[in-house]
C-alpha cells in the first residue's frame, strides 16, 4: 500500500522542484543577449577554421576569441593593455622568481553543449587547460604557435620528443610543468623566469578545449568549436558565412570597466556601465574579399561594424583623420587608433648570404656605414603620404603604441637625410663609378636586392626604395619572388634586403624585441643579426618584469640595433573602424579583435 | 558510334597523364613550399621538416606522383592543408552556388546572343547591324571589373535593385535575389562577343547556296531563318557553348568575389594563395576532364543535329 504523503513533504518536494526550475532557468539564461539583436560584420580573407592550436589566420582568430576562453584576458578600456582574470579567479600568483604560476579557475564555468558530451552538462576544469596547452606540441597539430610553449614548460618538450618517435602523443602522461593540483588548480612550471608568461595565458587561442570534442571530432575539430565563452556556432559556410550566437551556458559577466584617459572612454562607460554581458545575440560574420562590396554593404547598412577600408578612407575621411562632416552628420563614428604592429625594412646582417658575399652583412664600419646610409636616404615620408595615404604613422620605437614597454618619446636616431648619407658613404670608400653609382670600397661593383612579392602593393614600396638608393647613388636590383617563397628564403637568411610587419601576438614588448635576439635567427630575427650585447640585454629582459628597469634594457637595445643599422623602421598602420550610429560601446582593443562581446546595439532597423 | 566513343575515352588517357605531369611538375618546380606557408610567423626547421612530412612533400618525386595518379583514380584528393576540409566537400559545397549564378547566365546569354546575332546577320549592313556591331567592339573591349564595379555601384547601391552582396541559405533566395545582379553581370559580358561569334556563324550559312534555293523554292525568310540556317548555325554554337560548359566548374572568381557567392571560383583562388595542392591537384583534373568529357559530347551532339556529321 502506499501512503500518502505528508504536507510537509509535499511542501519540501515543491520547494525542491521550485528550486530546480529556478536553478534551471538561471542556469540556461545567465546571460542578457538579446535574440533579436543581430551584429553584422565582415572580414575581409576566408577563415581557415576554428581549432585554436591549428590556425593562426586572424579572422579564424577572432571568431576563436569569441568561442574559446583562456584564463586571463584583457581590460576592454585600458591602455596599455591591461591583463584580466578570465576564467581563473585572480591573477596568477607568480612564485619562484617567475618560474612557477598557479591559476585557480572559477567554478561552475560550463562548455556549450555539444553532442560529444552526451547530454551532460561540461563543467570547465583545470585539466582542460593543461590539455589544451599539451595539444600545442603534439606534432600532429603542427600548430603554428607551438612557440608559445616550447622550450618553456618543464616536461613538456620532452613528451613531445616522444610522441615524434613513438607517432603518437601521450596526453594521460604525467608533465611536470603542468600540475592539475586539483580539480579547479592549474600550476605551471618554466624552465627559465619568464615574466611575461601571464600575456601567453591570456593569449585567445590559449582558449580552452574540452578532450572530449577534440576526439569525437577528429580531423574535422576545426568546423566543431565548442568553448566556454560567450558565443557559440551556429552556422558555418566557410569562407563564406559564420554566425554565431549567444552561447546559453555562458556564465555572462558586467559590464565594469573603467574609464582611461581617453575621452571617448566616458562616453562608452555612460553607455555601457553595469550591463550584463553579452547583450548583442547573433553575430553574422561574412567574408568579403573586395573593399568595394565591403564600402556598398556598409554604405547601404547591410553592415555594422567595418574596419577594413583603407583603401576608400579619403571617402570618409579628412586628411587630419577626421570624419568627414556628411558622414558624422548621418550619425556614423570613426575608431581611430594605431595597430600594435611596426613594418620594417630589414639588412641581412650575415656576411655571405648562400655562398655569395653579402655587400652590406657584417659589423665592419664602412658595412654599418653603407646600411646606415640607406636608412638616412630611404623616403619614408613618401611612404607614408603615396603609399598610406596618411593611414599610417612613423615607427621610432620597435615597440609600438599600446604594447607594453612602448617609450612615446624615444625618437629614432637615425633620420631622412640623404645629405649626410652621401657624405657618409664618400668617407668610407663607396666611389661613384661613370655611370653614377657607386662601387665597393675595394671597388668591386655594388649592387643590391630588395626583394618584394609581385602584386601591386609591393611595386609601390619597389620604387620609394629604388628612389631613395639612386639618390646616393646605390644600385639596387629589385628581386621579386612569391610569398610562400619568399618566407622560406627569409628563414634561410637568404635575403637581402626586405620589408617585414610585425602585429602582436600579445601586447608586450618582448614579442617584439624578440625579433632581433640571435638564437631566433631562421625563425623570427629576419636580419639574422647576432650581437652577443644585444642577446645579453634581451635574456637579462626576459628576467624582468615590465617596468623601468626592464623599458632602460629595451631603450639600450633599441639604440644598439641602432648603432648597427638592423632595420629601418617604417611605420604603424592606422585602424579606422566605421560604426553605423546605433552601434554603442566600441573601442578598438589593441589584441583582442572580438569585441562584439562588449558592444551594444541601440535600436535600430527593426531590431 | 560504340567503337567511335570508346576510342575517343581511350584517347583522353594520355591527354590526363600529361595535365598531370604539368601540373605536379609546376606545384613541385615552381609554386611555393607550402610547409613555410603553414609553419606560422616563428617555426624552425625541425618544425617545418616536421609539416613537410606530414603533408607528404618530403618523399621522392615519384613516390608524390603515384599518390597523385592513386588520387584520381579512387577520385579521393584527401583533405585541404589550409582547413583540413575534405576536397570533396569543397567541390559538393562550392559547385551549388557557382552553379546557380552560372548555369542561368549561360542559358540567357546563350539564347540572347543567339537571337541578336541572328537578327543583325539578317539584317547585315544596315544601321542597326552596324550600331550593334559598334556597340559589341566597345563592349568587349571594356574589362569585366568594370562592368563590375559599376553595375554593382549603380544598380544596388544607387538604384537599390539588388543586394550590393550576399548569399542565403535556400535556392529560391540565392536564384531570385542574390543571383540576379552576377547574372547580369555576366550577360552583359558575354553578350557582346557571343553576339558578334554568333552573328559570324549565322552570316556564314546566309551566303550558302542551300539558303538561296531555298528563297527561289518560294519558302518564308522566317523558315528560312529558323529551319534551315539556325539549324546549320547550331553546329558552331554549339562548340562554342560546350567550352564553355567546363568553366563552370572553375566557376566565375571575380563575380564570387565581388558578390560574396561562396562559388568554386572563390576557392580555387584561394587555393592558389594558399598553395593547397590537393585543391589545385583536384580542380585541375575535375576541369581536364571535364573538357574532354563535354568534347566528346559535343561531337555526339553535333551527329544528331546534322546527320550527315561522320564519327569516325
Amino acid at each position: 500500500m502506499i501512503a500518502a504523503p505528508e504536507p510537509n513533504t509535499v511542501r519540501r518536494w515543491c520547494s525542491r522542484l521550485a528550486r530546480v526550475l529556478l536553478l534551471c532557468m538561471f542556469g540556461a539564461i545567465a546571460h542578457a543577449a538579446d535574440p533579436a539583436k543581430s551584429l553584422r560584420v565582415t572580414f575581409m580573407a576566408a577563415e581557415t577554421g576554428f581549432d585554436p592550436v591549428k590556425t593562426s589566420d586572424v579572422y579564424s582568430g577572432t571568431v576563436i576569441e569569441a568561442i574559446f576562453e583562456p584564463l586571463l584576458t584583457y581590460d576592454y578600456l585600458a591602455r596599455p593593455a591591461r591583463l584580466v582574470p578570465n576564467t581563473a579567479e585572480s591573477l596568477p600568483l607568480v612564485a619562484d622568481t617567475g618560474r612557477t604560476y598557479t591559476l585557480k579557475l572559477k567554478k561552475g564555468i560550463y562548455f556549450a553543449d555539444d553532442p560529444a558530451f552526451k547530454g551532460k552538462q561540461r563543467e570547465l576544469t583545470a585539466e582542460d587547460y593543461a590539455y589544451t596547452i599539451k595539444r600545442y606540441l603534439d606534432p600532429k597539430n603542427r600548430s603554428p604557435y607551438s612557440f608559445l610553449f616550447e622550450g618553456k614548460i618543464a616536461g613538456l618538450d620532452e613528451l613531445a620528443a616522444q610522441a615524434k618517435k613513438s607517432g603518437r602523443f601521450d596526453y594521460d602522461a604525467k608533465v611536470p610543468g603542468l600540475e592539475v593540483s586539483d580539480r579547479y588548480t592549474l600550476r605551471i612550471r618554466l624552465k627559465q623566469t619568464d615574466f611575461n608568461f601571464s600575456h601567453v595565458l591570456a593569449f585567445s587561442q590559449v582558449g580552452a578545449v574540452a578532450r572530449e570534442v577534440v576526439e569525437a571530432y577528429g580531423d574535422d575539430i576545426n568546423s566543431h568549436p565548442v568553448g566556454t565563452g560567450a558565443y557559440r556556432l551556429k552556422r558555418y559556410v566557410r569562407s563564406s558565412k559564420i554566425v554565431l550566437e549567444a552561447n546559453p551556458r555562458y556564465r555572462g559577466r558586467t559590464w565594469d570597466f573603467a574609464a582611461g584617459d581617453d575621452p571617448r572612454d566616458r562616453e562608452i562607460v555612460a553607455q555601457m556601465k553595469g550591463k550584463q554581458l553579452p547583450l548583442i545575440g547573433t553575430v553574422e560574420i561574412s567574408i568579403m574579399e573586395e573593399t568595394q562590396s565591403r564600402w556598398l554593404a556598409f554604405e547601404r547598412g547591410e553592415t555594422d561594424i567595418e574596419y577594413q577600408l583603407w583603401e576608400v578612407a579619403p571617402k570618409y575621411m579628412t586628411a587630419d583623420g577626421k570624419l568627414r562632416p556628411e558622414f558624422a552628420k548621418r550619425g556614423i563614428k570613426l575608431d581611430r587608433s594605431v595597430d600594435p604592429e611596426i613594418i620594417y625594412m630589414h639588412f641581412n646582417t650575415q656576411e655571405k648570404i648562400g655562398d655569395e658575399p653579402n655587400p652590406l652583412g657584417g659589423f665592419s664600419k664602412e658595412k654599418i656605414a653603407l646600411r646606415r646610409a640607406i636608412a638616412m636616404a630611404y623616403r619614408i615620408d613618401d611612404q607614408l603620404r603615396i603609399i598610406r595615404q596618411g593611414q599610417a604613422v612613423k615607427a621610432e620605437y620597435p615597440i609600438p603604441p599600446g604594447v607594453a614597454g612602448h617609450d612615446p618619446y624615444y625618437k629614432s636616431s637615425i633620420r631622412y637625410d640623404p645629405r649626410t648619407a652621401n657624405a657618409l658613404l664618400d668617407k668610407f670608400g663607396y666611389k661613384k663609378g661613370p655611370g653614377g653609382y657607386r662601387t665597393q670600397p675595394d671597388g668591386k661593383p655594388l649592387v643590391l636586392q630588395f626583394w618584394s612579392i609581385p602584386i601591386e602593393r609591393d611595386r609601390q614600396f619597389d620604387e620609394v626604395m629604388k628612389r631613395s638608393l639612386d639618390a646616393i647613388g646605390l644600385r639596387v636590383e629589385i628581386r621579386k619572388e612569391r610569398f610562400a617563397e619568399l618566407i622560406k628564403l627569409d628563414k634561410q637568411c637568404r635575403l637581402m634586403m626586405h620589408n617585414s610587419a610585425w602585429i602582436a601576438d600579445y601586447p608586450d614588448g618582448d614579442n617584439f624585441m624578440q625579433l632581433l635576439y640571435g638564437p631566433n635567427t631562421g625563425q623570427s630575427n629576419s636580419a639574422c643579426y647576432r650581437s652577443p650585447e644585444f642577446d645579453r640585454m634581451y635574456e637579462k629582459s626576459r628576467m624582468l618584469p615590465d617596468g623601468p628597469a626592464r623599458n632602460k634594457l629595451y631603450h639600450d637595445m633599441t639604440r644598439l640595433m641602432e648603432v648597427h643599422t638592423v632595420w629601418i623602421l617604417e611605420d604603424s598602420r592606422y585602424r579606422n573602424v566605421l560604426l553605423q550610429p546605433y552601434v554603442v560601446g566600441y573601442k578598438r582593443h589593441p589584441v583582442m579583435h572580438a569585441e562584439w562581446m562588449y558592444v551594444d546595439l541601440a535600436a535600430k532597423r527593426g531590431n | 558510334m560504340f567503337a567511335y566513343v570508346i576510342r575517343r575515352l581511350w584517347q583522353m588517357v594520355p591527354t590526363l597523364l600529361g595535365v598531370v605531369l604539368l601540373v605536379f611538375g609546376l606545384f613541385n618546380f615552381v609554386g611555393g613550399d607550402p610547409a613555410y606557408l603553414l609553419a606560422g610567423k616563428i617555426s624552425n626547421p625541425e618544425q617545418i621538416e616536421n609539416i613537410r612530412r606530414q603533408l607528404g612533400v618530403d618523399q621522392p618525386y615519384y613516390v608524390q606522383l603515384w599518390i597523385f595518379l592513386k588520387q584520381i583514380a579512387t577520385g579521393d584528393f584527401g583533405v585541404s592543408w589550409a582547413t583540413n576540409e575534405r576536397v570533396s566537400a569543397i567541390f559538393a559545397t562550392r559547385l551549388g552556388p557557382s552553379l546557380t549564378v552560372l548555369l542561368p547566365l549561360l542559358v540567357i546569354d546563350t539564347l540572347l546572343a543567339m537571337a541578336a546575332a541572328m537578327l543583325v546577320a539578317y539584317m547585315r549592313g544596315s544601321l542597326t547591324d552596324r550600331l550593334v556591331m559598334i556597340g559589341c567592339t566597345v563592349g568587349q573591349s571594356v574589362s569585366i571589373l568594370v562592368y563590375i564595379i559599376v553595375l554593382q555601384y549603380v544598380l544596388a547601391y544607387q538604384l537599390g535593385w539588388f543586394p550590393v552582396q550576399g548569399w542565403g541559405n535556400n535556392l529560391a533566395e540565392n536564384l531570385f535575389r542574390f543571383s540576379l545582379l552576377p547574372i547580369i553581370v555576366g550577360v552583359v559580358v558575354s553578350l557582346a562577343p557571343d553576339t558578334r561569334l554568333y552573328r559570324s556563324f549565322f552570316l556564314d550559312e546566309i551566303n550558302q547556296d542551300y539558303v538561296r534555293t531555298a528563297r527561289a523554292k518560294g519558302m518564308g525568310e522566317g523558315r528560312v531563318m529558323w529551319v534551315h540556317v539556325l539549324r546549320n548555325a547550331s553546329i558552331p554554337i554549339i562548340t562554342n557553348v560546350m567550352i564553355q560548359l567546363p568553366g563552370l566548374l572553375a566557376g566565375a572568381f571575380l563575380i564570387e568575389r565581388f558578390f560574396s557567392i561562396p562559388g568554386i571560383g572563390r576557392e580555387v583562388i584561394l587555393a592558389v594563395e594558399r598553395s593547397d595542392f590537393p585543391v589545385i591537384k583536384a580542380i585541375t583534373i575535375y576541369v581536364a576532364i571535364a573538357t574532354m568529357v563535354i568534347n566528346l559530347l559535343a561531337d555526339l551532339l553535333y551527329k544528331a543535329v546534322d546527320p550527315r556529321v561522320q564519327l569516325k
